[in-house]
């Protein structure tokens, strides 16, 4: 692999050839925002936060660098007064959007952005599209971007419960504002965007002790890709902790028997 | 578009052509079969003239050429052709062998032309054309300045041909170019050909067209050819008539690149909204394939080349090429996220060379007669012609094609015959909603058209559209209109182009509504310059042009709207009222009879007034009065 000399903010630094200049600046300790990133995933440089300065072969230009992978020689500005500029405009329109977002809040402080030049849309979502693709790495098909301009948004095919959804919860966490939500609810996990459900997926009863736990759905999606003989066939119908509880209770019989000391479950400690 | 039913030149006929010395044996015998002297009636049936009527026309004339008495002379043949360029004056008739020009005719004309003109040789006064002022009507469709003075390289066929019949086609060499470069030359060949004919992209950005294809030849593996006929910009119209006029030499353009660039599949992404281009391009294709010039095997040569065409579902951001690449792929027309060049890694990540309609339309005369010819016309840096689609408050409406370097004068006055309503120039507006308004003749006296002289006044070439805009346009508005229709049509992604443009249409309506703010201007120059620098894609990188350069160049117009609440061009009816100034009033009581609701009083031979409490600002009376007395205070 070719290595590339890079000044990066006036330093010069080595890179590995095809290295984003995201990766570049974390190995190097310069710190980008970002906002639509996901080291998991692909990266879709929607937020265009991560906007840096990069001049190669005596040509500057803007790129995200989420995306931008380095061929050549360059020298890259992450702070630039453009650069800082931009990035300000992309938090004070994105505030105006979504203005309880922490993340967004902490930036606005960071880059001095001025609140009151746009009026407020309170629409709660920044577009990001992290929920959408890391539903496609999951599912592929339950979540994603419609509509088109300001009317896009996130949804499920034609806003309706979806029949794809497993119920995995990987948009819950990855969302950077809070605004999609999942709560069980007798014996149904739902997934809420803006307080709406999207999905209802059937929660099964643990075996062992009654209580609902992990959506069906997931546990055969997970079957499926490991390939049945890799998942201890009892562990489909029972919880995480009394699975637990149970390989630990299996594997004291076994040291009993090959060590003879072993309580039974439910015995009181009398040491 | 009509089936033809007299050239029996059906390919059905015809077994398939499998040499290039069959092509032009086959040629030959069509020739022979065509007689110059012979009287021809082309009747125009692009989308404006069947709009007009035209196909009534044409069925009109085939009922009166068979039942007329022609005592043994010749019957005229009857050609529905692609759009001539005329828009304006359609539907079109033009006769040969005298090359005699009727415009605006109808079914009622036909007739007359018949008896009179075809068989008596008679010109009908009424239907011919007359320039703006001028007394005597022209007779020769070559006479008319608005085609005398242009140079037609792309557009030579158009007008000439049956778009559905590929015999008239290959008459005038169609096809001919493709045998040349697969018998006599190498990829490499075909090329350099292109490279030194210093062709660039007419889709809008000009990027070298051999370079492109330079770079898709050296990849590995399997290569696409796509032509992009996702023609979006409002009021451009250019690959809209190439495809319905001559839809063989953009085929045959296609072909010669994937030959030169080693690709046997070809894709066509048409918008939807163009169903008569996709009809004869879909008639096109598959009479091509029956003669054996598209497919397997092309003439023998082994080489096969396929063409599929695939529409679009009306969204302009898949005139981007990515976003073209995805849609076409099936996906949502997003543009992609990605650092790499489409003859890199395109279409199903496979190298896809992909360019405009009309750039192909060009390659077959390049191959036929060498770079250096082509390169004989434009100016070094812009070598060719262009074609545009001359729209606005100009007297002749159309598509023109013009060498590069001319000047935009001679373009809006020699051949768009100057402003009507004697109203002045204010400005041309060039490359769609991602160019900006060049303030010909009083800010900038005069430019050459071309790729870098329009960059440099802060326009772009773009696809081709050319809007003149005479004083009564309100620059504020024209700004305004071309966000609108690019907030409409963001695909919504990056956040520059979603939100910053968004925001540019709240402060564009606000000052067009008078409400404009101190800070307004300054505000939106901010926001122009960072969707342009920060945006995801081409279209997004543009988005601001239009806003920019009327800044640029009318600022005195923005800060009217916004401190005076004037709009000084009399548009945004919030900031504006009309008075009549009695100076120059005659009585004459036009506009008293001309106002809809009734808002002018008077008496004959005295002042006229208006009732401001009533005046609804259509603008009849302003437009109306003889004398401008009507004045926008």
């Amino acid at each position: 692999m070719r290595v590339l000399n890079i000044i990066l903010n006036g330093k010069a630094v080595t890179a590995r050839e095809g290295q984003t200049i995201l990766e570049l600046a974390q190995e190097n300790g310069v710190f980008i925002p970002t906002l639509c990133h996901s080291p998991a995933l692909e990266p879709a440089a929607m937020c265009r936060l991560c906007t840096v300065q990069v001049i190669e072969g005596g040509r500057a230009k803007f790129v995200t660098a989420c995306n931008f992978p380095l061929r050549r020689d360059a020298e890259i500005r992450t702070d630039s007064p453009e650069v800082r500029h931009g990035r300000k405009l992309i938090i004070e329109l994105l505030m105006a959007r979504c203005p309880s977002s922490p993340e967004l809040q902490r930036l606005a402080v960071e880059y001095e952005a001025d609140l009151t030049r746009f009026s407020s849309l309170n629409d709660d979502c920044v577009v990001c599209g992290l929920c959408t693709r890391a539903c496609e790495a999951v599912t592929g098909k339950t979540l994603s971007l419609a509509g088109r301009g300001t009317a896009i948004h996130v949804s499920t095919a034609f806003a309706k419960i979806s029949d794809f959804c497993i119920g995995c919860g990987a948009c819950v966490q990855i969302c950077p504002v809070q605004k999609i939500s999942m709560e069980d609810v007798d014996g149904e996990r739902h997934i809420l965007l803006h307080g709406k459900i999207v999905s209802q997926v059937k929660l099964p009863r643990c075996k062992s002790c009654g209580k609902y736990f992990g959506p069906v759905i997931d546990l055969e999606k997970v079957m499926d890709r490991m390939g049945e003989h890799l998942i201890p066939p009892p562990n489909a119908d029972t919880c995480p902790e009394c699975s637990r509880h149970n390989l630990a209770v299996k594997l004291g019989k076994r040291y009993f028997e090959q060590y003879g000391v072993f309580r039974e479950e439910g015995q009181a400690d009398a040491g | 578009m009509i089936e033809a039913t007299q050239t029996a030149l059906t390919p059905s006929e015809v077994t398939k052509i499998m040499s290039t010395e069959a092509l032009a044996e086959y040629r030959q015998k069509l020739q022979a079969q065509y007689d110059p002297n012979a009287p021809m009636i082309y009747v125009c049936c692009g989308t404006g003239c069947q709009a007009a009527g035209s196909v009534d026309v044409v069925e009109k004339f085939r009922e009166i050429l068979v039942g007329s008495a022609w005592d043994g002379k010749v019957v005229p043949m009857i050609k529905p052709t692609g759009c001539h360029g005329f828009c304006s004056r359609g539907p079109l008739v033009i006769i040969e062998p005298q090359d005699i020009f009727y415009q605006r005719v109808t079914v009622n004309d036909v007739q007359e032309i018949v008896e009179k003109t075809v068989l008596n040789n008679e010109l009908i006064k009424r239907l011919q054309y007359k320039s703006a002022g001028a007394k005597e009507s022209i007779t020769k469709a070559s006479e008319i300045p608005y085609y005398a003075k242009q140079t037609r390289l792309v557009l030579k066929n158009i007008g000439r041909v049956n778009p559905t019949e590929i015999g008239d086609s290959i008459i005038r060499n169609g096809y001919a170019a493709l045998a040349k470069a697969l018998t006599q030359m190498t990829p490499q060949q075909v090329i350099d050909e292109v490279s030194s004919s210093k062709l660039r992209g007419r889709g809008g950005a000009g990027f070298p067209t051999g370079l492109k294809w330079e770079s898709c030849a050296k990849q590995e593996g399997l290569r696409y050819v796509i032509c992009n006929a996702d023609e979006g910009d409002p009021g451009a119209f250019m690959d809209r008539s190439l495809l319905e006029g001559d839809p063989h030499s953009v085929l045959e353009g296609m072909a010669i690149c994937a030959y030169a660039v080693g690709s046997h599949r070809g894709y066509m992404y048409v918008r939807a909204e163009y169903p008569l281009a996709v009809k004869t391009l879909t008639t096109a294709i598959r009479q091509a394939e029956a003669l054996g010039l598209l497919g397997k095997n092309i003439m023998g040569t082994g080489f096969d080349f396929e063409v599929t065409i695939s529409t679009g579902a009306g969204a302009f951001i898949c005139g981007e090429s990515s976003a073209l690449m995805a849609s076409l792929e099936g996906k949502v027309g997003r543009p992609r996220p990605k650092y790499i060049r489409s003859v890199e890694k395109g279409f199903r990540d496979s190298p896809s060379n992909l360019n405009n309609v009309e750039t192909y339309a060009n390659i077959p005369s390049i191959i036929a007669n060498g770079g250096n010819w082509y390169k004989s016309y434009g100016t070094e840096r812009s070598s060719g012609t262009k074609v545009f689609a001359l729209t606005g408050n100009v007297f002749n409406i159309g598509l023109v094609e013009v060498p590069m370097g001319i000047s935009l004068m001679e373009i809006v006055f020699g051949i768009g015959g100057g402003v009507p309503n004697k109203r002045a120039l204010k400005g041309v507006q060039t490359g769609g909603p991602s160019g900006g308004c060049i303030p010909i003749p009083h800010k900038i006296p005069d430019i050459n058209v071309g790729y870098g002289k329009l960059a440099e006044v802060g326009s772009i070439m773009g696809s081709g559209g050319m809007i003149v805009m005479d004083e009564d346009t309100c620059m504020v508005e024209v700004a305004r209109y071309f966000v609108n229709f690019l907030v409409e049509e963001s695909c919504g992604q990056c956040t520059p182009c979603r939100e910053g443009l968004t925001r540019m249409k709240e402060i564009l309506d606000r000052i067009t509504q008078g409400d404009g703010r101190e800070g307004d201007i300054e505000l939106l120059e901010e926001i122009g310059k960072f969707t342009n620098n920060f945006s995801l894609c081409g279209l997004g990188t543009s988005a601001a042009n239009p806003v920019l350069s009327t800044i640029r160049y009318f600022r005195e117009e923005y800060e009217a709207h916004i401190r005076d609440k004037k709009c000084p061009a009399g548009v945004c009816k919030k900031l504006f009222h009309y008075e009549i100034d009695p100076d120059i009033c005659t009585g004459c009581g036009l506009c008293k009879s001309k106002c809809p609701v009734k808002a002018i009083s008077g008496e004959k031979k005295k002042v006229h007034v208006i009732d401001q409490s009533l005046c609804m600002k259509c603008m009849e009376c302003y437009k109306n009065c003889k004398f401008r007395s009507v004045k926008i205070m």
